[in-house]
């Protein structure tokens, strides 16, 4: 139901905090589309009943605060929510574009069955009652089988509520086997700072009060993790207060970031971890590290004894010994002087910070990529920036209401035992989640029974994702959630539409400023064409199932599950769907040492290291998973180094896909903030119109190549070239790019797709010809170590 | 009567391309066919580009190169060279100093897109079409009146059509004031692109009021016009990056 609130209402609730932007606005006594005699030359003739509806856009993880304006029932534009911190007002372009989204030509109507063979495009539309009827049915079999882990739930970007709807309902199925996507993004800086800091999550960046930020291919102002976040902290702190920071980026390719920075260093792809460690080196050399912490705070700084009585090398000793300037020079192509200088800076202007690129960059080579996550964690240690004012902030969220206890159930805890599909845990002992790995898992023999796909599309948005379409043909139900027909859902055998993020109730925790806050979904209009919100849809599934999984899932509506989990956090529902927003403003700091400093910042999530409050900068839970190893054991999960080196973070060359005499130049698969990660952002035409515009293309794709490069090839701006890796070959245009790395080519994401009426036959993905395999201690995917040769087409 | 200015801070722009985007949804600018937006005939008021056009000219040699973005609406210039060139007086300055067309009376000559040295007026060169039921997400707010502007409503194909610093909100809240008897508020007209600018890089205001935050940065050591050497005297005032 949406919620019938005009604009005088919202700002009277929001505060004069929400600023004086005009908010659309209904114009009241102007009914019937009546014109009206107005200021200026013409008169006003405008919608008679108009609503403004908070919600909450999806189509990047930032997951920004949106106002709806619904005109005579229809949403014609949508502003940033002015109390939603994370966007303050402002909407990018995706957000702008959203309602072509909702009123698309290529939008499913209702379930949709498979007729014919898979792939062959033909469907049957079914009834509600049917879909669900024989999801319940196949689930119910899996569980009289005793096989409820033949259930996999590959999901995207499921935030909040739904998120933990869907593990409750794996739970009460009986399958570990919910895989999100994070190995393809998130997961490498997450473990940078789970082994460091002892937190699974991403950091928060305090932009606006840092002095010194310095981005370690964090694309910052396009897409990364959070991208309008830390626009809205660069803006600010570049001309907002009365300091300008430095903005600093190190990245091979220059992109909008570096361009808007103060200085742009290109550095030899997937050595961060080097120039992050030789920066250390200086400042540990110069002793402007912050000893109070490094002495009182952290582990492993100096050598020390364990309890059998052998010595360790610490981390200072280990980089002094190992990443003097001069060495990281010839590894980075970052000049000695330049590190030094770097060190220097950002010693010395606290608060500051080393940004870690959440995703995207070069983490996802091998497992070089953690340690350079851990190494970039390590400059904020370091110089003092944890957990203070300007400087790297830990993520708090809202406690919910407990979810009531599961029944006992034997068929559940037998499935929840077994090992999960994708091998987190067991074959990638660091991994939570290996996305890209299902599929190889499934074709070595892994049974599975049905797949439910959730915003996720795994034969586009994975590396190698052709392996899934091999990998579906062993699986009898695949059921995607998807609102359109897309690469994957085209595969599946059913398709239950989800309404858009306009037309459902969801919530999402917010990321980005430190103190918990949660923004909320609520539909604008009603669900058009018959599409049902997922959360619903998995309690409709559950009720129908009956027995123990019915009485699990009591709630009717998804709506209903979120007024019970989020009945604690203090504002009542009507003012909660007038905002669309609820925050916990003020982010309140730990004092070293203190029960909320070890309890929330230092070692909350440690799973085998002790919680004591002290930073890893020696990670006592890699020596737990580790420790003991030999060296033939340590290469197999691509760590070169032995001994203690294991455990102190450390630059890997790491194997690459391609030999580099025949495949000279390395594939950055970029993400742009037009087309941004969402695959149905790529099948909007104003989102394709504007896609190129730093090089001036348009409803296509491209390879940016650095000049120097390009004439060494034989090549000039604009020739159709071939891009070939070991894994494939495609055939693009080449746009020669200045401010990019000669020894890299990048191709922007989310092109290439088959399907959709505007997306399909634009451009060509590059992820077709990443490397697809997985990393073997982490399960990462691997993608960014893959080497390819172009030439002229 | 006002002078309304808009002032954009290179310094926090992002060229993320929101203010195109959101112009787009503001005014009904229509997505043209591929091959059209090839051949640069997109229709988006307000643009975002790189400078020089060419990225790889003059951007200085690698490493030590910088790209650098553009956004650009119409200037709404003092003295426009377009109103100069319109052989039957479609585009006029309004009591406020905005830059207006009459897509009644504009006969698609085209003179104005040629005479304007920013490149800000668009040529309808096809009726404008959105496909299924995307059409209703087309903002209804419409000025209309014989023989003046007719906006944000769906223009017809061979008229010329340009940024109005989205001239019917400012008709919206001159209503919404006399509605409730007050007095009009400067601050209450914020074109859709400064609305929704990520950056928070651009301001809008009356330069005629002295203590307008445009009015106190059009005296920033860092403001500066584009081709202030045309003589147009343009109402969007830069500010430079650094």
């Amino acid at each position: 139901m949406p919620a019938n609130l005009s604009r005088r209402d919202f700002l009277k609730i929001s505060s004069a905090a929400a600023g004086a932007a005009a908010v659309l606005e209904g114009l009241p006594i102007l009914t019937g589309g009546e014109a009206v005699s107005a200021a200026g030359a013409g008169s006003l003739k405008t919608s008679s009943n108009d609503v403004i509806v908070p919600g909450a856009c999806a189509l990047c993880p930032s997951a920004c605060g949106t106002l709806a304006r619904v005109a005579d029932g229809n949403v014609v534009k949508l502003e940033g929510n002015p109390m939603h911190p994370v966007n303050s007002g402002s909407l990018c372009p995706k957000g702008q574009a959203a309602p072509e989204l909702l009123y698309h030509p290529d939008r499913l109507n209702g379930p949709q069955k498979r007729k014919g063979d898979r792939g062959s495009g033909q469907w049957e539309a079914i009834t509600w009652d049917e879909a669900i009827k024989t999801v319940s049915d196949k689930l119910n079999a899996l569980r009289s089988a005793g096989q409820p882990e033949k259930l996999v739930f590959m999901v995207g970007d499921a935030r909040g509520q739904l998120n933990s709807l869907f593990e409750r309902f794996m739970q009460a199925i009986g399958s570990p086997n919910l895989v999100r996507n994070e190995s393809l993004n998130v997961a490498a800086a997450k473990l940078g700072v789970y082994l460091t800091q002892g937190v699974y999550d991403l950091p928060v960046y305090d932009l606006e009060n840092s002095r010194y930020i310095l981005s370690f291919g964090a694309s910052l102002l396009e897409a990364g993790p959070n991208p309008h976040r830390t626009i809205s902290g660069i803006s600010y702190s570049r001309r907002g207060r009365a300091t300008r920071s430095k903005v600093i980026l190190i990245d091979p390719r220059q992109g909008i970031t570096g361009a808007k920075a103060d200085e742009w260093i290109p550095i030899n792809p997937g050595t961060d971890a080097a120039l992050a460690l030789g920066i250390c080196n200086v400042i540990i050399r110069s002793s402007l590290f912050d000893s109070d912490f490094i002495h009182n705070y952290s582990f492993g700084f100096e050598d020390f004894s364990d309890e059998k009585g052998k010595t360790h090398k610490g981390f200072m000793s280990f980089v002094l010994e190992n990443y003097d300037p001069a060495n990281v020079e010839k590894i980075t192509g970052v000049p000695a002087t330049t590190i030094a200088r770097l060190a220097g800076e950002f010693a010395s202007n606290t608060p500051a910070v080393a940004i870690m690129p959440g995703k995207g960059g070069f983490l996802n080579g091998s497992i070089s990529g953690v340690y350079a996550a851990m190494a970039i964690h390590m400059l904020n240690a370091l110089v003092g920036s944890l957990d203070v004012p300007g400087g790297v902030l830990t993520q708090r969220y809202f406690d919910c209401a407990v979810w009531p206890d599961l029944p006992s159930d034997d068929v559940a805890s037998k499935g929840l035992a077994t090992e999960r599909v994708d091998g987190a845990g067991t074959l990638f002992p660091l991994a939570r989640n290996a996305y890209q790995a299902v599929a190889d898992r499934i074709l070595e023999g892994k049974p599975v029974e049905a797949l439910f796909l959730y915003d996720a599309n795994p034969i586009f948005d994975a590396p190698g994702g052709k392996r899934f379409t091999e990998a579906f043909k062993k699986i009898p139900l695949i059921v995607s959630f998807s609102s359109f027909a897309d690469e994957s859902a085209n595969l599946a055998d059913l398709i239950l539409p989800e309404s858009t993020f306009l037309e459902r109730w969801q919530d999402g925790p917010i990321h980005g400023m430190g103190y918990p806050g949660v923004s909320l979904r609520q539909p604008a209009i009603e669900p058009r064409l018959q599409s049902r919100n997922c959360g619903d849809v998995i309690l409709q599934v559950a009720q129908a199932m009956g027995g123990e999984i019915s009485s699990a899932f009591p709630w009717k509506t998804f709506q209903e599950v979120l007024q019970f989990r989020l009945k604690d956090i203090g504002v009542d529902w009507k003012t909660f769907t007038d905002l669309g927003v609820w925050l916990i403003p003020g982010y309140r700091y730990a004092h070293r040492g203190s029960n909320h400093w070890i309890n929330e910042v230092v070692g909350r999530d440690r799973r085998n290291a002790p919680r004591d409050g002290r930073f890893d900068f020696y990670s006592r839970e890699l020596n737990c998973l580790f420790g003991g190893l030999k060296k033939d054991q340590l290469a197999k999960y691509g760590i070169s180094e032995s001994g203690d080196a294991v455990c102190l973070p450390h630059h890997e060359v790491g194997p690459q896909a391609g030999d580099a005499s025949q495949f000279a130049l390395r594939l950055n698969v970029i993400t742009l903030m037009s087309l941004g990660p969402v695959s149905a952002a790529a099948n909007l035409p104003t989102l394709q119109e504007i896609s190129g515009m730093t090089v001036g293309e348009t409803w296509n794709s491209w390879l940016e190549m650095n000049p120097k490069t390009a004439s060494d090839l034989g090549l000039t701006d604009k020739d159709i070239v071939w891009v070939e890796s070991p894994f494939g070959k495609l055939k693009t245009r080449m746009r020669l790019v200045k401010g990019l790395h000669p020894a890299v080519v990048n191709l922007p994401y989310n092109q290439g797709h088959t399907s959709g009426r505007f997306a399909g036959g634009r451009g060509v993905n590059g992820l077709e010809i990443l490397n697809p395999a997985s990393e073997p201690s982490c399960g990462l995917a691997e993608f960014t170590n893959t080497n390819v040769k172009v030439y002229r087409a | 009567m006002a002078k309304w200015s808009m002032v954009i801070d290179l310094d926090k722009c992002v060229a993320c391309q929101g203010c195109s985007i959101a112009c787009r949804a503001e005014n009904n600018t229509p997505a043209v066919a591929p091959d059209q937006a090839e051949m640069g005939r997109a229709m988006r008021w307000n643009d975002v580009f790189p400078m020089p056009i060419n990225p790889t000219e003059d951007t200085g040699e690698y490493p030590n190169v910088r790209a650098e973005y553009l956004p650009r609406p119409c200037m709404h210039c003092e003295n426009p060279p377009c109103i100069k060139v319109c052989p039957v007086g479609a585009t006029f300055k309004d009591a406020d100093g905005i830059v207006e067309q009459n897509y009644a009376r504009c006969i698609g000559c085209r003179f104005c897109t040629v005479g304007c040295p920013y490149s800000v007026r668009y040529f309808n060169w096809y009726e404008p079409k959105w496909e299924g039921d995307m059409i209703l997400h087309l903002n209804p707010d419409q000025v209309v009146g014989p023989g003046v502007l007719e906006g944000p409503a769906v223009r017809p194909r061979s008229v010329v059509e340009k940024c109005t610093f989205c001239i019917h909100r400012l008709q919206k809240v001159h209503a919404q004031a006399d509605a409730e008897g007050r007095a009009f508020r400067a601050d209450e007209y914020v074109p859709a692109c400064v609305q929704t600018c990520t950056g928070k890089a651009r301001f809008f205001g009356d330069l005629d009021d002295p203590e307008s935050t445009v009015s106190h940065l059009a005296k920033n050591t860092r403001a500066f016009h584009l081709l202030e050497d045309e003589g147009t005297h343009p109402k969007v005032i830069y500010l430079r990056e650094g």
